[in-house]
């Protein structure tokens, strides 16, 4: 082909080259980095809770009448409560707990193996009756689960007795690499309170302070006039029809109360509403720009495509067929990209060093340089064409009007 | 002679309708989506109290028992009751507050069904030190802290809600079980970062009821946003109401603000604050060394990263993207000149100078970039409506990101950047070029 | 035997409604290592004439036999073969590719044939070296006078070595003495059994040549005879004269 002739009259039309090679480098130098972010934000946002998600309602019931202050009576309204739920037609399982799925709330605490003075473990911990791994779908995969008895006396336990809980395997396996944590003995960080692991839940993911799979259950009722008790409803179908009926269900039952629903596909896609903001704007940037570039490119090509007829009519009287004008067009432009795309992975580098060093973010990674760039060149080339075939439609007889 | 350049831009600008259309979308594209961004960085990074962010300074003490745990080793984002009351004392600030969110009942008077509210307790501080408007009446008096009195200050939403918008000064509302005395309603105040709420949602709005701190016994009210405790409770002692373990345990629930208007104020300070913990670990608190910190807002906002990473890499992104729309306009424009350097050669003919054809295709540069530029400012409309949709968690009818004048005038600075940028080239280029060529290629 | 032989050629410009015939039933014959010179006033069809033997443009009616070869209906890839490989053209304006310097625009030619570089190299500097301008390869077009521009034109028409070069007023914008090197030049080639038909306008040029043709109106017509006749009654006479095969 003919590299070298192109290559010396590329040098001739500078500002059109310098243009291009500009444009393109920083696109992709911008869609590289861009991408980067995307993916790295993308892995958050594909985490699974484990839990069924999309059958979950988290509901809050707040009390403000004062004959509920009494806490004898507010746990006999749990009782009522989860029944009243349970009747409800279309409602699978039950749970009265404190966990709060995807809210970013909750409790963290600190344990240890007892008698070491290892750096303790955090983790979140939640209040939960025995319903609550049938409600969210979660198996117990190794032990058992809690007993009615449990967590009849867990609230009013004393602190010097055993409690038994249900750990998470990051939890279990963060304490007992071993493994074999099922009847193995913690207890938090200043031995005031111990605890028997009688089961594990393979997978946990709930967002929240420090930790995000790691949780301790406890059986125990939750409910308290300022915090309210919470429950969560699993249903057989879509959730969102149901919560009228079940807010009603539960005024039904007391209305000294603030009922809120809200399903868990809500609270999660709060949970996520800034990260998938972030990967959209990102998105739109990366089209936005690529669509710049190319009209750009396509401008630019036009432009010397127009100012060139005289001489793409001289080389089709010297011989060239309608292919060797496109193929010349393309191969122009395919160099000038690929200085770009050069100068771009660059910049690229450039670029995701200083956003690593002053903002935060990960590095970027070969591959997505790479994918980068191969998108640019098609994006070059593509742009190219459209010109390059009108250049190809231009008549050789051009070359002998005079000027 | 503007007059006359506009009108032969205005020419060319029907001469070529879809470069022209080309060259629009392309300003415009540009200035939207870097204004969009950096509305969006400049909504959370501005000082959130203006005159104020070099002043008021944020309170941390190590007060975590001993234990070997390398996370006790830095203090704790919040302090407890007993430790804020024994700051509060101290006359070295102009001002200094304590305070934390609470949920509560608000009983209307006639007897509707109670409404939920958001509570934030306080000191009377609290009203000055970020700069909190009032419609009617004002914040209460130190005094009422003191006592405590009941009183409170609501904000203009709970206000219309139950007064009418009427001036409600004088009259009570009831928060629970107690009958408060409001003294001052709030104009209507979002401002999109709380300072005083760093540590617990920075950019929710503020409360809807404020009341004195003193209060939180009295009305056995609790903390909502955020409590840490070290200490496991003595036999009996998590019998007691929770309110009072509050006051007399090592619960860490309340964020201390000082307002120090000078540097010898807060070397004073920090010295007050090291002699406290001091005298404190002679009683057996404080077992972890001496490590107190004083920060100011800005410096906390950075620390907490209130402006979250990718807003920062999203505003440089987009300013990138002008740039390669301005580069992009380059070309467009050098094309659209070139196209007609003939009458470009007629002109230099009849006795145009070099500076004024510059100026000529300058002016007709600018105009594309200003008419791009207002484009530009509706698009970025859109752009931050779509943001608003994730981050519109203010009252009613308030967006959260919203063009204010520096935006504007922003956005109008960077399109007249983006014409300059753009058309220097191409204007140098057609006006260099001897006039003889451009007749001879006719 | 006949280099180019055009049998009832017609060529018909339409713009909208209006048609013009640029040739009509045009009939030429000429031999292999004959020197034709054209003449004729402007838009009389010279220059569609060069077009259409040059196979620049397409024609309507008639036959076109080239080298023995029969090019009247040929694709557009077929055209641009004999093009490249049979005929040399040689433009007024020069037509040299402004951003390439002398060497590369010899060179264009002979990169549409895919000759291997040796060989191309070879051909490019005998042929630069045969117009006397060896000592400027690197120079581009904007750097050379008008006389070396046209040089570096009939250079690149040599070293495809065609079997027809077509000449489009090749000395037009030149002064009279670089003209005269210019026809030297062709003279010499030509002594090399390549054939030349060359429009111009100069008398003087034009009666150098072997043969010598008149184009009037789109029609051939023998340069003796032309003579103040009423125009219908030159027609007839030329109808029953045309030079023909």
């Amino acid at each position: 082909m003919e590299f070298g002739p192109i290559f010396r009259s590329l040098l001739r039309s500078r500002a059109r080259v310098i243009l291009i090679v500009a444009e393109v480098a920083l696109t992709l130098a911008i869609v590289a980095n861009c991408l980067s972010l995307i993916l790295d934000t993308r892995a958050q946002l594909a985490k699974p809770s484990g839990f069924d998600d999309e059958h979950l309602i988290a509901i809050q019931a707040t009390p403000f009448d004062d004959r509920l202050r009494d806490p004898k009576i507010l746990d006999q309204l749990v009782e009522q409560d989860r029944r009243t739920l349970r009747a409800v037609a279309g409602v699978r399982a039950v749970s009265h707990t404190s966990l709060r799925p995807w809210e970013r709330s909750g409790s963290i605490t600190a344990v240890r193996l007892p008698g070491t003075r290892n750096e303790p473990a955090r983790t979140q911990s939640a209040e939960a009756d025995p319903g609550l791994f049938d409600t969210l779908g979660l198996p117990i995969v190794q032990g058992r689960g809690f007993t009615q008895a449990e967590y009849d006396q867990g609230g009013d336990a004393p602190l010097s007795e055993v409690q038994p809980v249900v750990v998470s395997r990051a939890l279990a396996d963060h304490l007992y690499p071993g493994g074999g944590a099922v009847g193995k003995p913690i207890a938090d960080a200043d031995e005031s309170q111990r605890f028997t692991i009688v089961g594990i839940v393979d997978h946990f993911y709930n967002p929240f302070g420090e930790t995000s799979e790691k949780i301790m259950l406890l059986p125990a009722r939750s409910a308290s006039f300022d915090y309210g008790s919470r429950y969560l409803v699993r249903t057989q179908g879509n959730p969102a029809p149901l919560m009228p009926q079940l807010e009603k269900a539960l005024l039904g039952v007391e209305k000294g109360r603030f009922i809120k629903l809200r399903t868990t596909v809500e609270n999660r896609d709060e949970y996520h509403g800034r990260d998938r903001l972030l990967v959209g704007s990102l998105n739109a940037v990366m089209a936005l720009l690529v669509l710049v570039t190319a009209l750009g490119i396509v401008g630019l090509t036009s432009f010397s495509v127009a100012e060139r007829q005289r001489q793409i009519g001289t080389r089709r009287a010297l011989g060239a067929d309608r292919l060797a004008i496109v193929r010349h067009f393309l191969l122009e432009n395919w160099m000038v990209t690929s200085f770009g795309v050069v100068l771009g992975v660059l910049l690229a580098y450039g670029l995701n060093f200083g956003i690593v060093t002053w903002v935060a973010g990960a590095r970027l990674s070969a591959a997505t340089v790479a994918a980068g760039a191969l998108a640019l060149w098609t994006i070059g080339l593509g742009a190219a064409l459209g010109p390059a075939l009108r250049g190809a439609r231009v008549q050789p007889a051009i070359a002998t009007r005079n000027v | 002679m503007l007059t006359y350049n506009l009108r032969l831009a205005w020419k060319s600008v029907r001469r070529y309708p879809v470069l022209s259309a080309l060259i629009l979308l392309g300003i415009a594209l540009g200035v939207g989506v870097s204004t969009t961004f950096i509305t969006a960085y400049h909504v959370l990074a501005r000082d959130p109290v203006p005159g104020k962010s070099e002043s008021l300074y944020y309170v941390r003490m190590n007060s975590w028992g001993a234990a070997d745990d390398p996370f006790l080793q830095t203090p704790p984002p919040i302090v407890t009751w007993r430790d804020a009351q024994e700051l509060l004392k101290s006359r070295i600030p102009v001002h200094s507050t304590a305070t934390f969110a609470s949920r509560g009942t608000v009983f209307p008077a006639d007897g509707a069904r109670p409404l939920r509210q958001s509570l934030r307790l306080a000191t009377a501080d609290f009203f000055p030190m970020f700069a909190v408007p009032f419609r009617y009446g004002g914040p209460w008096s130190r005094e009422a802290d003191a006592k405590p009195e009941t009183v409170a200050v609501i904000d203009s939403a709970l206000n219309d809600r139950l007064f009418g918008g009427a001036d409600s000064v004088g009259r009570t509302i009831r928060v629970e079980k107690a009958e408060l005395r409001i003294v001052g309603v709030l104009a209507p105040w979002r401002p999109r970062v709380r300072a005083f709420g760093l540590f617990g949602s920075p950019l929710q709005a503020p409360e809807s009821i404020f009341l004195p701190l003193a209060l939180t016994g009295p009305m056995a009210l609790q903390p909502n946003e955020g409590q840490m405790n070290w200490r496991t409770p003595a036999p009996g002692e998590d019998k007691l109401p929770y309110a009072s373990r509050l006051m007399v345990n090592e619960i860490l629930f309340l964020g201390f603000w000082a307002e120090l208007p000078n540097p010898e104020s807060v070397k004073a300070y920090k010295s007050f604050l090291d002699a406290y913990v001091t005298e404190q670990k002679k009683h057996g608190r404080f077992p972890h060394p001496l490590n107190n910190r004083l920060t100011s807002i800005l410096d906390l906002m950075a620390e907490l990263k209130v402006v979250p990473p990718q807003t920062k890499a999203l505003a440089a992104i987009s300013l990138l993207f002008l740039v390669v729309a301005a580069l992009n306009l380059i070309g467009l424009f050098l094309g659209k000149f070139l196209a007609r350097a003939s009458t470009v050669g007629v002109r230099r003919a009849l006795g145009a100078s070099r500076w004024t054809i510059f100026v000529q295709h300058l002016v007709e540069c600018e105009l594309m970039g200003l008419a791009g530029g207002a484009l530009g400012v509706l698009l970025s409309l859109a752009g931050l409506a779509v943001l608003n949709r994730v981050y519109g968690d203010g009252p009613a009818g308030v967006a959260f990101f919203q063009l204010d004048v520096p935006m504007v005038l922003a956005a109008v600075i960077l399109s007249l950047l983006a014409g300059a940028i753009a058309g220097l080239y191409p204007a140098w280029r057609i006006c260099a070029i001897p006039p003889a060529r451009h007749l001879k290629s006719q | 035997m006949p280099m180019l032989k055009l049998d009832n050629v017609s060529k018909i410009y339409r713009t909208g409604l209006v048609e013009t015939r640029a040739l009509r039933d045009f009939s030429l014959t000429v031999d292999e290592g004959e020197f034709v010179t054209i003449t004729g006033p402007s838009g009389s069809g010279k220059t569609t004439f060069l077009n259409v033997s040059g196979l620049l443009d397409a024609f309507e009616q008639g036959k076109y036999w080239l080298d023995g070869m029969d090019v009247s209906r040929l694709s557009d890839r077929e055209m641009s073969r004999v093009r490249n490989e049979k005929i040399g053209f040689i433009f007024q304006g020069f037509n040299l590719l402004p951003d390439l310097d002398v060497f590369d625009n010899v060179d264009v030619p002979l990169r549409y044939r895919r000759l291997p570089a040796k060989e191309r190299k070879a051909r490019i500097e005998k042929a630069i070296a045969m117009v006397g301008l060896s000592s400027r390869l690197r120079h581009l077009p904007s750097q050379l006078s008008g006389g070396q521009q046209q040089r570096v034109a009939i250079a690149r028409v040599l070293a495809g070595d065609p079997k027809l070069i077509l000449a489009d007023e090749p000395t037009g914008n030149l002064d009279s003495a670089m003209a005269r090197e210019i026809m030297e030049i062709l003279e010499q080639v030509n002594e090399a059994r390549t054939t030349i038909i060359m429009v111009t306008h100069n008398p003087e040029h034009a009666a150098r040549a072997h043969r010598q043709l008149h184009i009037a109106d789109g029609r051939l017509v023998d340069f003796e005879r032309i003579t103040p006749f009423p125009l219908n009654r030159v027609e007839r006479e030329i109808s029953s004269r045309q030079v023909a095969g």
